[in-house]
């Protein structure tokens, strides 16, 4: 008749020696993490690139390899020509720099697959909630493991998963498994270091007697919280692989010129008595701070392998009240 | 006027702070015969007790709850939910079934935790929750449809369904004896009690019955709790149209509305009225089991018994009410008789069986969940090959047997009729023991999705 006719089996007892548990497999694949290799690297929709660009940049780079190459050559040439020991040192310099030139590209090409996979996992995360189905999570949670598995301070969350997961859970309820057990406590923590650092540049900006020089604080504090929420989701980016965060990052420090001026029309508006400018010294802060707390959170919801659900999203509610009171505890 | 002692006023005082600062909340578990209820609620006291395996509910995996306790109930005159006792039949030396609870019992159980909000906190740094569990019988909540029945209709449909198969063989001796009398001669208590007394015999064969037939009126019949015997409970459905005074027929209705005083509207009053929230147990894996016709007579008596959730519509029930309970879970029991693939089916099919009663409840405002659940998981879920095709079926010890089996109970098809015409027997749900060394686990009884039925129905007192 139909497919589900051809292929019906009447209920039945079997042979209790032949039949393979289900869920042993599926918590040793998590325990050992042996599943993580074989989670497709997701390719999403590549943007469209300017061929001519990269031919550019490709010819421009090979030509200046082969220069490098060229001048290279020479420079040993001439210092064996001079005297061995020179010649010696000199080979030495080159190899040491080729050697930690070749690191350095390992470790960026590494860095750009941790952060990649952390967005496969993200993908397949969202597709495992969406279906509901049983039997696929284990590859899921193999990789996540995989990822925290050198961590000491997500042991007991391991465990805990572990623990927990049993042959009934289906696909999505591991998924929020994980996310409630492993991922919870990097969120707190996360959103602990953007508070802190919100803090930090507001503080600094209301403080610093420079615009210069509270740019330079925003900027380096705000690098230095998105390499530290990465680092703490396990991307560890590299330089390469923060240029997205950057992007980002850069995009909200151009719309803090902006609050900027307005600010700047409000207070001339005002009279610029001493008290406007203190306190424009201190909108400054909170703004800034704010700022850094939306790079944050930003970065957590790009650094994190499940997506943030409804009721876990961190809320810049709590950072903004933080702030608002600090122009009390400052004056 | 004489003036209470100042102590006594202090103690009220108290009494009432102690209230405000320690919420009760009352947790209704009810479910036709045979849906779990006694082991489900055994379960969620020793995984409270213990709250090692609670993953999905938040204030555990959050690492804010503390510790529970049992306490002694509020209500002195209900009879107690004897936890003790079912825990040591499940995890005892040899594990068994716990016996069915007959009429209402009732537990309080104590938590401790930590608030989550931080205003909260200021507050009050540790808060407990008292849990009161009322746990009765499925059949009760039938009996509230009678409240809207006279006499007369009642029996008309009752006679109606008793000569209809499957009932019509079980019925047999009761409907004989209705044949030989007349219900317009003067009452006599001895032809009271054998009506009744047939009636009830009647009731009990469809309760045994092998099709499961879960429509019994009224409930008190077969679950008399602590009226046996009262002449309340002699009565059964007369034929014909109403007779005059004196008459059995008007004996039999005067105690039909007796029983709809005095016991349905009191327990409802007294019990159901105080409900805060409510989870009904249903076993469809029974009643797929069962066959159609145990299908069909299943959904008959959740319909019915889901009346008293639906509000608005029936005037009364907001009289009794008032529509305080606020959050209704529909939970298919035992999914562990099944692989756990099929969990999803099972809700869907659940779905579909309570689909109206869960869009008035909404329509009322309360909110509805469905689950597939299993109080006590007994079975693992295993892949074995058949015939070139991967199998995933059910591991554990089938009551009656020393030995593991493996079983392939059927699937339950995903959006098709759960009873295809061409299938003679399309299911078979064996019932498993409870698995041995449940006592050793200090983690509490392993369980399917009890925590996620927590979460629904106390996860905002919890926060």
């Amino acid at each position: 008749m139909n497919e589900r006719t051809s292929h019906w089996v009447p209920p039945m007892e079997l042979d209790p020696a032949r039949a393979a548990p289900v869920p042993v497999a599926e918590e040793e694949a998590i325990i050992a993490g042996r599943a993580a290799e074989l989670l497709p690297v997701a390719d999403g929709p590549a943007p469209p690139r300017r061929r001519i660009g990269r031919w550019l940049i490709g010819a421009v780079a090979a030509l200046v390899l082969v220069a490098l190459g060229f001048d290279t050559a020479d420079l040993l040439g001439r210092a064996f020509a001079t005297s061995l020991a020179l010649g010696i040192l000199v080979a030495l310099l080159v190899a040491m720099a080729g050697v930690a030139a070749v690191a350095l590209l390992v470790g960026e090409l590494l860095s750009l697959r941790r952060l990649r996979r952390i967005e496969a996992l993200r993908v397949e995360a969202e597709r495992l909630t969406i279906d509901s189905r049983q039997g696929e999570a284990e590859r899921f949670a193999g990789s996540l493991v995989a990822l925290y598995a050198a961590r000491p301070d997500l042991e007991m969350a391991l465990a805990g998963v572990r623990d927990h997961v049993t042959d009934a859970h289906d696909d999505g309820e591991i998924v929020r498994l994980l996310d409630r057990e492993v991922l919870a406590p990097l969120d707190r923590a996360a959103y602990q270091r953007v508070l802190r650092a919100a803090r930090d540049t507001a503080v600094a900006t209301a403080l610093s007697p420079a615009a210069v020089l509270d740019l330079a604080v925003v900027l380096w504090r705000n690098l230095k919280l998105v390499r530290e929420i990465a680092a703490l989701y396990g991307a560890r980016p590299g330089y390469v692989g923060s240029l997205r965060l950057l992007r980002r990052m850069l995009a909200n420090i151009a719309v803090a010129g902006v609050a900027e001026s307005a600010h700047h029309v409000a207070v001339e508006a005002l009279g610029g008595s001493l008290a406007a400018a203190v306190s424009t010294r201190m909108g400054q802060g909170v703004i800034n701070g704010l700022l850094t707390a939306r790079v944050g959170i930003t970065a957590m919801h790009l650094c994190r392998p499940i997506a943030f659900g409804p009721d876990n999203r961190p809320s810049l509610n709590r950072i903004r009240k933080e702030l608002l009171s600090l122009p009390k505890q400052v004056l | 006027m004489r003036i209470p002692p100042l102590n006594s006023v202090l103690d009220g005082v108290v009494d009432a702070g102690a209230r405000l600062l320690e919420p009760n909340v009352r947790l209704g578990v009810t479910g036709l015969r045979r849906a779990g209820k006694t082991v489900f609620v055994s379960t969620l006291v020793d995984n409270l007790l213990k709250a090692g395996r609670l993953p999905f509910l938040d204030v555990v995996s959050s690492g804010r709850f503390q510790a529970s306790r049992l306490r002694p109930q509020p209500d002195p005159d209900v009879p107690r939910f004897d936890v003790e006792g079912h825990l040591a039949a499940l995890t005892g030396p040899d594990p068994h079934w716990p016996e069915p609870t007959r009429g209402i019992g009732q537990l309080r159980l104590a938590l401790r935790y930590r608030p989550g909000s931080s205003l909260k906190r200021a507050v009050q740094p540790v808060a407990t929750l008292n849990l009161d569990i009322v746990d009765y019988p499925g059949e009760w909540l039938l009996d509230l449809p009678l409240l809207r029945q006279s006499f007369a209709e009642w029996s008309a449909l009752t006679l109606d369904l008793a000569a209809r198969p499957p009932r019509d063989e079980l019925s047999q001796s009761w409907r004989g004896w209705l044949a030989t009398i007349d219900p317009a001669t003067p009452a006599e208590e001895d032809s009271a009690r054998r009506g009744a007394a047939l009636y009830t015999d009647y009731l009990h064969a469809c309760r045994r019955a092998d099709t499961l037939l879960s429509l019994i009126q009224p409930g008190r019949f077969v679950e008399p709790g602590d009226m046996k015997d009262a002449p309340l409970l002699t009565f059964c459905p007369l034929p014909g149209a109403t007779r005059g005074r004196g008459s059995l027929w008007a004996l039999m209705e005067e105690r039909y509305e007796a029983y709809k005083t005095n016991v349905v509207r009191r327990f409802f009053s007294e019990h159901f009225a105080r409900l805060d929230r409510q989870i009904v147990l249903i076993d469809v894996l029974g009643a797929l089991n069962a066959g159609p016709s145990g299908m069909a007579d299943m959904k008959r008596a959740l319909e019915l018994s889901l009346e008293p959730f639906r509000h608005g519509g029936a005037g009364w029930f907001d009289w009794l009410f008032g529509g305080k309970i606020d959050r209704v879970l529909f939970a298919a029991t035992k999914a562990d008789h099944i692989a756990a693939h099929q969990h999803a089916q099972l809700r869907t099919l659940l779905d579909r069986l309570v689909a109206d009663a869960r869009s008035s409840i909404r329509f009322e405002g309360a909110a509805v969940e469905t689950m597939a659940i299993a109080a006590l998981k007994c079975t693992d879920s295993v892949t074995t090959e058949h015939e070139g095709r991967q199998l995933r079926c059910v591991r554990g010890v089938p009551v009656g047997r020393d030995r593991p089996t493996v079983l392939f109970p059927g699937e339950i098809p995903e959006d098709a009729d759960a009873f295809p015409s061409e299938r003679e027997r399309p299911y078979n749900f064996l019932s498993f023991r409870p698995p041995a060394d449940l006592g050793r686990d200090p983690r509490g009884l392993p369980h399917i999705r009890v925590d996620q039925a927590l979460q629904f129905l106390l996860g905002d007192y919890l926060e």
